[in-house]
């Protein structure tokens, strides 16, 4: 049992940490992509600040045509602390929510998260950004699956670890559906060219830190709905859908007692399952990969909600 | 904006940094063709060429410390990704990082669209002569192919005449490897059609390249290579035998930890999502071969084959070979398994058959060759085998049966003993030796940590082709060697070689705005 707020402390932890190291894969390997030919010709940086839900804010900020910049983008989406979405404004976050909960982490969980917030305010951050893009985007991503680490050995198994799973998991759902449906939308926007579509398709698969796993899967062959299949369906990569939403099913299993609350949660994220499952690969095969993403990005949103009525005192 | 402007004082100034610029007294050596500077005349100093000059700016501008920065970078990016390869010693391989120059070479888009097609025309005309010398023979009823050279070659393997590989492919992987002589025209120096090596080097070189030179790639709009290890698992599964389908079961067969190409083996595997096996794992029954996995014998469709083929079969070659499968070639020559290479391709990369490869070109396709070939005296010919000993002062003289520089007379540097002895043995077996004279390689900027400076480096290139059914495709770039060694022509790893990263550009005169944009513009725009 955990104090509501506790326990939405916990979650948001959770969230906060998978979407630093989301968005660090993002940047990281769109940089690296667009560091080739293929993707410059046929793919800009404007998706990844609309996976991130900035397409207003940058316009407002920035302005809209700067948004063909590389530079601009990521020094925007990583520094920027008029957002709440930058990298520097996720990896505060984590760190605050972190302090509240300092009583239910590990020593060793709280360092790491502590340390990576000291280390991105200070200028040897700045300077490894400037030296070393490369491995700058690589030592955040490093450290979050650190921490993820360090607390799955370190920490009891209690309540308040399966809050910040549950969190991570909804917020990996949330990453996975939004990266698929921008780097679909810039694949498909033009009339498909077989090489060029499976660098692009390779490209998504790293940002999702799937590119080993869909290969063993898949023997290597590569084809967009294969790609679209492994990302939403397949249960055995931590990153689907399909495993982002059991997983966080056997979190509320977990956390609910039978006469607490807790059946709205379940119910709410059981029906998105189901529905998902629906989707066979003839059906993601016939472009509906969007109406997808959406559903299922509205959808997280919701169970999400619920969860803080059932749980988090909302 | 203001965030993007201090951005680029600072990355303006990290450029420039402190220390000399590398690149002040870049001076080509004399009768060598520079592929990205011209030699000075008279009280004008060296330059880049007109057609990269652009491109480099970033490079050329940049200082010592800055570039020694970058190259300590590549260095650590290569270990910490595992980049290795074992030497042999007296105990267990030591793993060494294969150096690499982080400067890239570049191919122009021009350039590459010849070499593509050069490469794609020879591996064709290479594969029907294999489909001819294993079947019907039919080339040596031609005047100007003597037969006795290739059926006398130690690589022809008269076993595997009427062996139909899966598919109709032999040579799933190619390797050819190209130098650019004094003049800068690309030339064939040898073909390698059993196992090449190096691809691996290619895609890490790459991760290592855009780590270290990002804005650098972002000005020479390099095409990628990372689509290479889909290619060959597409390769791979398209050469299945009949049925095996979306089934299909390919693995990569090494022959263990301790080979030299261990990395590779496993990056490869890796890269298709395919097993990784060694021979042990394998077994045959029934004239199919099967994989010994935990849910039991798993039926092997495609084998992509890492060891050499004399040890592949017990029963068919080495019978002391503890490394083989027993009864994998009676597997294979059913059709139920796909070898990649497939076995015996040796004869098609001889060097006695090498001087032969433009007439199978005329033969097989009816083409004239796009690719150059070094010029190669074959001794067994009595004129050629005048013309040799009358010049035996310019000429490098090998032995066809020999390979990595043994028992080879390097003409202009020897004394006149040495050539009259080596004179006595061509006239003993003249077919055991061709000649060539000495090409003098090209040279590209090299960074030399030792002397924190950049100098002219000789390199060659083995671009790799892979093939299906529907016939070879290339990938675009390939494995570039250099010879770190100040006046070395030798670019073996064992000899003092290194690698750089191939950069083939999408495009020589990009029109786009992005192309003209000024050096801070480009700073600001990417780190």
């Amino acid at each position: 049992m955990l104090i509501s707020r506790v326990a939405d402390h916990c979650f948001w932890f959770g969230r906060y940490i998978e979407r630093a190291e989301s968005a660090a894969r993002t940047l990281g390997s769109t940089r690296e992509t667009m560091l080739g030919a293929e993707r410059a010709a046929r793919f800009s940086w404007l998706p990844v600040i609309i996976a991130a839900g900035e397409q207003d804010r940058f316009a407002e900020l920035i302005g809209e045509a700067r948004a063909e910049h590389g530079e601009v983008v990521q020094t925007y989406l990583v520094w920027d602390l008029r957002t709440l979405s930058s990298l520097h404004a996720t990896v505060r976050a984590a760190r605050d929510n972190a302090r509240s909960i300092r009583d239910h982490l590990s020593q060793e969980a709280w360092e790491q998260i502590n340390g990576l917030h000291l280390w991105m305010a200070s200028g040897d951050a700045r300077e490894e950004w400037d030296r070393d893009r490369h491995g700058f985007y690589g030592r955040i991503r490093r450290s979050m699956l650190l921490l993820t680490g360090i607390m799955r050995s370190t920490m009891l198994r209690d309540d308040a670890l399966e809050f910040i799973r549950l969190g991570a998991v909804l917020e990996r759902a949330n990453q996975t559906a939004r990266v698929l449906d921008v780097h679909h939308h810039a694949i498909t926007q033009d009339r498909p060219h077989l090489v060029l579509d499976n660098a692009l398709w390779l490209g998504l698969l790293r940002a999702c830190a799937g590119f080993e796993p869909f290969m063993r899967r898949n023997r290597g062959r590569v084809s967009g709905e294969g790609v679209a299949e492994f990302l939403v369906l397949e249960r055995r990569f931590p990153r689907s859908l399909r495993y982002s939403l059991d997983s966080a099913l056997a979190r509320v299993d977990a956390i609910r007692s039978p006469s607490g609350p807790g059946a709205r949660s379940q119910r709410h994220l059981a029906e998105l399952r189901a529905w998902l499952l629906e989707f066979g690969p003839e059906t993601l095969r016939d472009g509906r990969i969007h109406e997808l993403t959406t559903h299922v990005i509205d959808e997280v949103h919701g169970c999400a909600t619920d969860i803080a009525r059932d749980f988090l005192g909302a | 904006m203001a965030q993007t402007q201090s951005q680029s004082q600072s990355q303006s100034q990290a450029g420039s940094g402190s220390g000399a610029n590398v690149f002040a007294d870049y001076q080509p050596l004399a009768n060598t063709y520079d592929e990205l500077y011209l030699p000075g005349v008279g009280s004008q100093p060296s330059r880049p060429r007109p057609n990269v000059a652009k491109l480099l700016e970033p490079l050329v501008r940049m200082g010592a410390d800055e570039l020694a920065h970058r190259s300590e970078l590549a260095h650590l990016s290569l270990l910490n990704q595992g980049v290795t390869f074992s030497v042999y010693s007296d105990s267990a391989g030591v793993e060494k990082v294969f150096p690499m120059c982080p400067i890239p070479r570049i191919i122009t888009a021009n350039e590459w669209d010849t070499l593509e097609r050069g490469l794609v025309q020879r591996t064709r005309a290479l594969e029907l002569f294999l489909a001819d010398i294993y079947g019907d023979q039919a080339i040596l009823a031609n005047p100007k192919i003597p037969a006795d050279i290739i059926l006398g070659s130690e690589a022809y393997m008269p076993k595997l005449r009427g062996i139909d590989p899966p598919a109709g492919v032999r040579i799933h992987v190619g390797g050819i490897d190209l130098i650019r002589d004094g003049e800068g025209v690309f030339r064939v120096l040898e073909d390698n059609l059993r196992c090449p090596s190096g691809v691996s080097y290619v895609l890490e070189n790459r991760v290592v390249t855009k780590r270290v030179f990002p804005e650098l790639a972002r000005r020479c709009r390099v095409r990628g290579v990372d689509t290479y290890p889909a290619r060959l698992a597409d390769a791979l599964r398209s050469v299945g035998p009949s049925g095996s389908g979306s089934d299909c079961l390919s693995v990569v067969l090494t022959p263990g930890v301790h080979n030299s190409a261990y990395f590779e083996h496993t990056f490869l595997a890796r890269m298709m999502g395919v097993m990784l096996v060694e021979a042990a794992d394998l077994f045959v029954d029934d004239d199919k071969v099967f994989a010994k996995t935990t849910q039991g014998p798993k039926r092997v469709h495609s084998i992509y084959r890492r060891t050499d083929e004399s040890y592949l079969d017990p029963e068919m070659f080495r019978p002391e070979s503890m490394l083989g499968v027993p009864g994998i070639m009676r597997a294979y020559a059913k059709g139920n398994v796909a070898l990649a290479n497939a076995p015996g391709n040796g004869i098609a990369d001889d060097k006695a058959v090498y001087p032969l490869v433009p007439e199978f070109i005329r033969y097989y396709l009816d083409e004239e060759p796009i690719l150059a070939q070094v010029p190669t005296y074959l001794c067994a010919r009595p004129d050629d085998l005048a013309y040799v000993l009358d010049h035996l002062d310019e000429l490098v003289v090998k032995m066809v049966d020999q390979a990595g520089g043994y028992g080879m007379l390097m003409g202009p540097q020897a004394t006149k003993a040495e050539r009259d002895e080596y004179a006595i043995q061509v006239r003993a077996e003249p077919r055991k030796f061709i000649a060539q004279p000495r090409i003098e390689l090209s040279t590209t900027p090299t960074w030399i940590p030792g002397k924190a400076r950049v100098e002219p480096r000789r390199v060659d290139l083995r671009p790799y082709i892979v093939s299906s059914p529907e016939g070879p495709w290339v990938l675009c770039g390939g494995l570039t060697r250099v010879a770190l060694v100040e006046g070395s022509y030798v670019v073996n790893s064992s000899q003092g070689g290194g690698s750089k990263d191939t950069w083939v550009l999408e495009d020589d005169d990009p029109d786009e705005p992005e192309a003209g944009r000024t050096l801070i513009e480009e700073r600001a725009e990417e780190c």
